[in-house]
């Protein structure tokens, strides 16, 4: 339809511009949203309205007409003359948009039925329906997957119920075979101890016999020997034992170590000795800059800028990387490390935890910016707790019998000793201390796990114990839900924040008190949750200088509510072109 | 104090500061301590702290040393990684540097040359500068030859070098491509001088004549008919040349400097002399320096141990404000300004280190010296490492003139691209293709304009300058065209360190053909920078410029587009490893010529090469853009210039302010200081009132370091999003007027942003005010620079009335008034008197405001008149030298504004048409009542009515507003109002 442009003729150079928009039945009435028409229709019978901020009047005359009369820009809402004015475009066959009125006669095409570019000197294709039809195909996309991801939803909260459910009872289970264990223990300790008494009693009585025999010195030295070996046997078994069980069978994870008070103390040690010996690398840097050799210097220099320890500088430079790390490291073992072993130590436990994550990204290591995911080994010790939680029956009725044997068989009194009797006894206990600390380890990492916040119908559960992983570029994101974040770059690993909490109603996950970066805030990372029928990491990016932004997509976010809102959305989509 | 080590007795100063700061901060002060503004000792001047208190307790300072010695173990134990802040010990100062060491040593009256022979040749007036008999000593040397001439509109210029006949080992480096080819024709070619016994005189210009006295000798210029002398050389007798000699054994001419060694391979070859501005209250100018507009005594009683002025360009970290030591940039030229003469200046043309000292008055009581001692007079000490006497004397009398008179021989600034006048987004870095989307998205969503984004170092592949990441920027040239479909331009950065990679083209270019600059033993100079070990162009050989300027050929830069336009950093040149992060003095440049002897000039012919580059690119059509951290006199030619790595601090704030003025009083008027400051986050009150000064300053730039915070616009909650957005919409409205200026600043020389006294050269009231400035000569803008401030106070200048730009409220000038403050804008005035264009709609970026009507605000002055200038073109070509501009002057007196044409009417070239109108006239302190108005010729009628000053809500009505008069801009008309 074409539009009576007399009131316009001041901008109209060309007679033959066209308006394909049939929304608009007079120029008086250009860029007025729906809304607003009964507003205007005042200005119709009565010849003068007030400005909506009810600052000053304004006459029809005023309407429109290229000159700014009211400060909020309701008398221009068709042109740009107010700043603050506002333009709408109907987009028939696509959705509606309110513009600033910085957009009309701009020269750029901003609604796609072209009604903001209308002086003649820009010409504007009616995009609406393709646009539209490109908008709503994508509106339908998102509603077949919110159907889809609502079904999974459903499916995983119930299975989050059940592994709950299973890991409750399996707490309980944990909790009462600690109980009878720790009694078997008891039972075993005081068995050995007196079997131990007894054998002391007849050594300690041969020696009297040969010690009559030898000289003194030697009998002396062989007193002091055995001395030494009882203190080492008396010392708080259990704790002794429980490290080294740790040790032997579960791979010290960080998160061990941080929950080990015994190891905390090393920790803060570690870190204070990095953090002097960086700073003593600085004072260094003020007082001795000269004594380093100019490309040294120039590093050094550079990195005030760069804010890069400058043995990270260029990482992106392989030849000069490769030149300088070897230097460096030769410079830093040459004098002391402590910054370079620091680093190490930290890589070396973070290796261990991802050997696996590395195997199984070999098949994704050609694309580039890939996501993937897996089970971490930290909590493989879940993974391991399962496994023995089914043959578990059988060790604990096997150690019960044992004992029970043992029990009967061995009598401490009897003179001389039964020696392999006496051994079997040691056995027994020892594996029976290793079982228990295993099993407190266990329970604890069990009530670690339920004291998490899973969601209000625990729709999170199945994402505790997994990491999620994106390559971007050089870097390889991690994200562990409930566990950790990192970015790994080759054989480094940078920790970019330890779980913290859901925000914004389930809707981010917020990972924080990471690495430390220099000059600039603790690393952190901020998970955005998105609806999607895996959970995949996506668009990790560093908005600001170590702060983390990343996608996060998971079933746990289709929600029932919000593929209404998107159906209703698409009701009121038209769905014929004949509608424009 | 002596007993204290200097980075204890930082802390010393600063832990009271330290001491209040909870654990998470203190990581960051610490980070900072040595630039925080009461470190009286940071560096080692207290001249600008003259009530040093000596009487500390010692045994007190004792124990708060031990305390410190806890804090700095705590300190790093807060997982410190670098302690990063101005080293001042990296840098040499004046007793460090021989030359100036001796020559601040000389006493008055040291000079014992006299001159002889003189006469008349090519125009010159000539002498020789000899020593006499009775001063001879084995040391004795050569006779100097003094040449002065006389230039158009009151310059004389002195050169001093030594005597060719006498085959000095070497030619003494000359600075060439500074001045002007056409200043030249300037010249007056003397006839004859007039001899007054041992005075030697010529005229000079409007009555003022040039004097060279032979024994003692002195070169000065007075006032003929007064004798009231306005410049002179010599007259403490402090001059001194050391001339280049054949090293004699035993000579010890290598000077160390830490771990660096200057080979010195010609040995001594410094001159310094005084220089006295009579009639003189205040000096000014010689930039870079983070310090006062006026510029305080260095040296004299009453002043504590200063270090002198230092025009060295240096990469400084972290620099401080308050401090006289050098920047990025030099320019060797001094104003004076004062009661009873009015402006001259002084321009010594040499591309040496710098050293100058301002004298406190009676600096020289202990040696009587016979000048006239009824007038103010202020002494200066000038000191160079190298290079020859090539002085210009500027004898004004009118600031203006000076202006003029300086711009006349280094020229003045090119005529900016119109978008490079409006704001400028950057930061270090604009990571990926996708960042620059959301940044340039949210600019639309928030309605906020900006006209460029900035891609810096790492947006490169391994800082090989025009290279792309690939990852990153897989496709800049769809991105730059997506920007530029939205009127917005790009710009990256290109930096004179080439990485040293045989496989990088330039490098290979560079390296074969000869084209770096050489090391002392004469192998290509490698220093490192960002890629690693670099080299740098050689870019003082016109060839290596014309072949880097084909760099920017699109062809060679793979990836750039007509949008695309340039930054040059690190061009001091900035070498992380080289004596006090640059050069060594004994690097070698084309011609033989010496690092030390064009030091200062390096980056402004980088800066020059590449400016012409992006001139070429295009067939000479286009107006380069480029913006460069390091400049020279002859800077504003080719480009922008920007205050470099400044810190988020309100001491830096405010001193950005006489930074950008002083740069404006030297010739530079197109250039400004990161808003926000690069270093460091500034809490979101600062950001707001940088944004709310920086709008009226010439170049506006967002800038931040990557350590930094995100700080755009938009991120600091809604208020503070409309606070910064109105800033820069303030400055788009204002920027017909911008425009205006820097033409006027292209024609005449004078700044766009100007000192007070500029514009009221008798109000000393004005002298040393360098908290408010003008932009031109109709607003005055008075910074806030102080936290959480309900008021402040402005000097408004007197005999003018002063209407305040938002309420339009009157305020008579000659007074300090104190203003209330809101956090909403800063108080701006409009003058009496002025009539100033503008803008007031909203858009995108400057290219779509092209056909918006314009505003015209007049404020009457007690007469009832008003005058005011409109300056267009296209904004971007060189059309406007054939004549294709609108220039219009706008008149209001006896009730009538009238339209009056200034452009040449050209008959030949093309012409430049606008549609423009005006829409809209706002009268301030006019006391009719008007109702309507009849425009001629049309002979159609205006409404009259009381509108807003600018159209925002909560804003009264209060000022006459003429309702779409609809006059085309281009047109003759007047308007009468009835």
């Amino acid at each position: 339809m074409k539009i009576n442009t007399s009131i316009f003729t001041f901008f109209v150079l060309s007679s033959t511009l066209i308006l394909r928009s049939t929304a608009i039945s007079s120029n008086d009435r250009l860029g007025v949203a729906p809304e607003d028409e009964i507003y205007y229709k005042g200005l119709w019978s009565s010849g003068t309205i007030k400005c909506k901020d009810g600052s000053r009047t304004f006459t029809k005359s005023q309407l429109n007409d290229d000159f700014c009369d009211c400060f909020d820009g309701t008398d221009e809402p068709g042109t740009s003359a107010c700043p603050t004015g506002k333009f709408f475009c109907r987009n028939a066959g696509h959705s509606a948009l309110t513009l600033f009125s910085s957009r009309i006669n701009d020269g750029i095409c901003d609604c796609c039925d072209g009604s903001d570019e209308y002086d003649g000197k820009t010409r504007c294709k009616n995009t609406c329906w393709e646009a539209g039809k490109v908008a709503r195909d994508k509106l339908m996309e998102q509603i077949a997957l919110f159907q889809e991801g609502v079904a999974i939803r459903k499916h995983e909260i119930e299975q989050a119920k059940i592994s709950a459910a299973k890991d409750e009872a399996e707490l309980s289970n944990l909790k009462n075979e600690e109980k009878i264990l720790k009694g078997i223990v008891q039972q075993l300790k005081e068995h050995k101890e007196r079997i131990e008494k007894a054998v002391e009693k007849e050594r300690i009585q041969k020696e009297k016999e040969v010690k009559q025999k030898k000289e003194a010195e030697e009998s002396e030295s062989k007193e002091h020997k055995s001395e030494e070996k009882v203190d080492a046997g008396e010392q708080e078994p259990v704790n002794n034992n429980d490290d080294e069980a740790a040790i032997l069978d579960n791979p010290p994870s960080g998160q061990n170590l941080k929950e080990n008070p015994a190891e905390l103390p090393v920790d803060v040690v570690q870190n204070a000795h990095a953090s002097l010996d960086n700073g003593e690398k600085g004072e260094d840097a003020t007082k001795d800059i000269d004594s380093l050799s100019r490309e040294d210097l120039g590093r050094e220099i550079g990195s005030r800028w760069t804010g890069k320890k400058t043995d990270q500088q260029d990482h992106d430079i392989n030849d000069v990387k490769n030149d300088y790390e070897t230097s460096v490291n030769v410079h830093d073992e040459e004098n002391n490390g402590y910054d370079t072993e620091t680093d190490e130590d930290h890589q070396h436990y973070d290796d261990d935890e991802d050997t696996e994550a590395h195997m199984d990204d070999v098949g994704d290591a050609a694309n580039d910016d890939s996501s993937s995911s897996y089970n971490y080994d930290p909590d493989d010790d879940m993974d391991m707790l399962d496994m023995e939680t089914e043959s578990s029956p059988s060790w604990f009725e096997k150690i019960q019998r044992t004992v029970r044997n043992i029990l009967q068989n061995v009598n401490p009194f009897q003179t001389p000793v039964d020696v392999s009797e006496a051994e079997n006894v040691k056995k027994e206990y020892d594996e029976a201390i290793t079982k228990l600390s295993k099993l407190k380890s266990k329970i604890s990492r069990l009530k670690k796990k339920l004291g998490n916040d899973f969601g209000p119908e625990k729709e999170f559960y199945s994402l505790y114990g997994q990491c999620f992983e994106s390559k971007q570029n050089k870097y390889v994101y991690k994200v562990c839900p409930f566990k950790q974040a990192t970015q790994e770059e080759g054989y480094s690993t940078t920790r970019l924040g330890k779980w913290e909490k859901f925000e914004e109603s389930y809707n981010v996950m917020l990972f924080s008190n990471g690495d430390n970066c220099w000059n600039g805030p603790d690393r952190s990372l901020k998970a955005r949750l998105r609806c999607g029928l895996k959970v995949e990491l996506a668009d990790v990016d560093e908005p600001s200088r170590c702060e983390y932004a990343a996608m996060l997509t998971t079933p746990a976010l289709c929600l029932e509510g919000k593929l209404k809102e998107l159906e209703d959305e698409l009701d009121k989509q038209p769905q014929f072109h004949d509608e424009l | 104090m002596e007993v204290i080590a200097p980075d204890v007795d930082l802390f010393f100063l600063n832990f009271p500061f330290l001491f209040d700061q909870p654990k998470s901060q203190v990581r960051l002060i610490n980070h900072k301590y040595t630039i925080i503004p009461s470190s009286k000792s940071v560096y080692s001047s207290v001249a600008f702290q003259s009530s040093y208190d000596h009487s500390t307790d010692r045994s007190t300072m004792k124990s708060i040393v031990v305390f410190h010695h806890f804090l700095f173990l705590l300190l790093f134990l807060s997982h410190l990684n670098s302690i990063s802040s101005w080293k001042k010990e990296e840098f040499r100062n004046c007793n460090q540097t021989p030359f100036c060491e001796r020559a601040r040593s000389r006493k008055p009256q040291h000079c014992k040359l006299i001159a002889t022979d003189v006469t008349i040749h090519d125009g010159d007036l000539t002498a020789k500068l000899i020593t006499p008999d009775k001063f001879q000593d084995e040391n004795s040397t050569n006779p100097l030859i003094l040449s002065l001439s006389v230039y158009q509109n009151g310059i004389l210029r002195m050169k001093i070098d030594e005597d060719p006949s006498h085959n000095p080992p070497k030619k003494r480096f000359q600075v060439p491509d500074v001045i002007l080819p056409e200043f030249e024709s300037n010249k007056l070619w003397l006839q004859r001088y007039t001899n007054d016994g041992d005075s030697f005189i010529v005229y000079l210009f409007d009555g003022y004549e040039a004097v060279v006295t032979s024994d003692p000798l002195e070169v000065f210029v007075r006032e003929q008919s007064s004798g009231k002398r306005v410049l002179s050389f010599n007259s403490h007798g402090l001059f001194d040349f050391e001339q280049l000699r054949v090293k004699k054994e035993g000579d010890e001419w290598e000077e160390r400097f830490r771990s660096h060694t200057d080979s010195r391979p010609f040995g001594p070859q410094s001159i310094s002399f005084d220089v006295s501005f009579h009639g003189a209250d205040f000096v000014y100018g010689i930039p870079e320096h983070a310090t006062s507009l006026a510029l305080k005594p260095t040296n004299g009683p009453g002043v504590e141990h200063s270090e002198p002025y230092r025009l060295f360009n240096l990469d400084v970290f972290e620099y401080l404000h308050e401090s006289p030591f050098g920047l990025y940039g030099s320019i060797p030229f001094m104003l004076s300004h004062g009661k009873s003469h009015g402006t001259s200046g002084f321009f010594w043309l040499n591309a040496a280190e710098m050293q100058i000292d301002v004298l406190g008055s009676g600096w020289d009581a202990e040696n009587s010296i016979l000048l006239p001692s009824d007038e103010k007079r202020i002494d200066t000490l000038w000191m160079s490492e190298a290079g020859i006497v090539d002085a210009f004397f500027f004898i004004g009398p009118k600031p203006k003139d000076v202006m003029k008179q300086y711009a006349s021989v280094t020229g003045t600034s090119a005529m900016p691209q119109l978008f490079s006048t409006g704001y400028h987004q950057c930061r270090w870095n604009y990571r990926d293709e996708e960042d620059v989307k959301n940044v340039d998205s949210k600019f639309d969503e928030y309605d906020i304009p900006y006209d460029v984004l900035w891609l810096d170092i790492e947006h490169t592949d391994g800082k090989r300058y025009f290279t792309w990441d690939k990852v990153l920027f897989p496709n800049p040239e769809g991105m730059q065209k997506d920007l530029a479909s939205r009127g917005r331009r790009m710009v990256t950065i290109v930096d004179p360190h080439i990485k040293r990679d045989d496989n990088y083209h330039i490098h290979k270019e560079a390296s074969k053909n000869g084209y770096y600059v050489k090391d002392a033993s004469g192998k290509d100079f490698d220093g490192w920078c960002w890629p690693g070990s670099s080299s740098y162009i050689d870019m003082v050989n016109p060839e290596i410029r014309s072949w880097w300027g084909d760099k920017f050929a699109y062809t060679e830069y793979v990836g750039s587009t007509p949008s695309l336009y340039i930054w040059n950093d690190m061009n001091e040149p900035s070498v992380f490893n080289g004596p006090e992060v640059t050069m060594p003095r004994d690097a070698l440049h084309y011609g033989n010529i010496e690092h030390r002897e064009l030091h200062n000039a390096y980056g402004y012919y980088f800066h020059m090469a590449t400016s012409e580059g992006i001139l070429k690119r295009e067939g000479g059509t286009d107006r380069p853009f480029v913006l460069s951290r390091a400049f020279f006199p002859g800077t504003q030619r080719y480009g922008t210039v920007w205050t470099g790595d400044n810190i988020a601090e309100w001491e830096h704030l405010r001193v950005s302010v006489p930074m950008i003025l002083t740069l404006g009083l030297t010739g530079i008027t197109f250039s400004g200081a990161d808003v926000g400051g690069f270093f460091g986050n500034p809490d979101t009150e600062l950001l707001v009132r940088w944004y709310q000064v920086a709008a009226y300053l010439p170049f506006f730039r967002g800038h931040a370091h990557h350590d930094t915070k995100r700080r755009e616009p938009w991120l600091f909650g809604e208020r503070n999003t409309e606070l910064m957005s109105d800033a820069i919409r303030v400055r788009y409205t204002f920027l017909p007027y911008f425009y205006t200026l820097f033409r006027e600043a292209n024609v005449t020389g004078v700044p766009v942003a100007r000192p007070l006294w500029m514009e009221f050269p008798h109000d000393e009231a004005t002298f040393n005010n360098d908290e408010a400035f003008m932009v031109g000569n109709g607003l005055l803008v008075q910074g806030v620079y102080t936290k959480r401030a309900k008021d402040v106070t402005v000097y408004l200048p007197k005999d003018h009335t002063w209407y305040d730009l938002k309420s339009g409220t009157a305020y008579k000038g000659g007074k300090t008034q104190k203003m209330e403050v809101t956090d909403a804008d800063i108080p701006v005035f409009q003058r009496s008197g002025t009539i100033i264009p503008r803008k007031d709609r909203f858009r995108r970026s400057t290219v779509q405001m092209e056909n918006d009507p314009y505003t015209l605000v007049i404020a009457v002055d007690s007469s009832g008149a008003a005058e005011g200038e409109l300056y267009i073109d296209d904004g971007k070509s060189y059309e406007f030298r054939q004549g294709a501009y609108i220039h219009r002057r706008f008149i209001f007196s006896n009730g009538k504004l009238t339209s009056v044409n200034l452009a040449p009417s050209s008959s030949h070239g093309t012409k430049f048409l606008s549609d423009c109108t005006i829409e809209r006239i706002i009268l301030l302190g006019y006391s009719a009542k008007p109702k309507s108005a009849r425009i001629k010729p049309s002979n159609h009628a205006a409404d009259i009515e009381l509108g807003p000053l600018q159209i925002r809500s909560g804003i009264r009505s209060s000022a006459l507003t003429i309702r779409k008069p609809n006059v085309g801009v281009s047109d003759d008309w007047t308007i009468q109002l009835l």
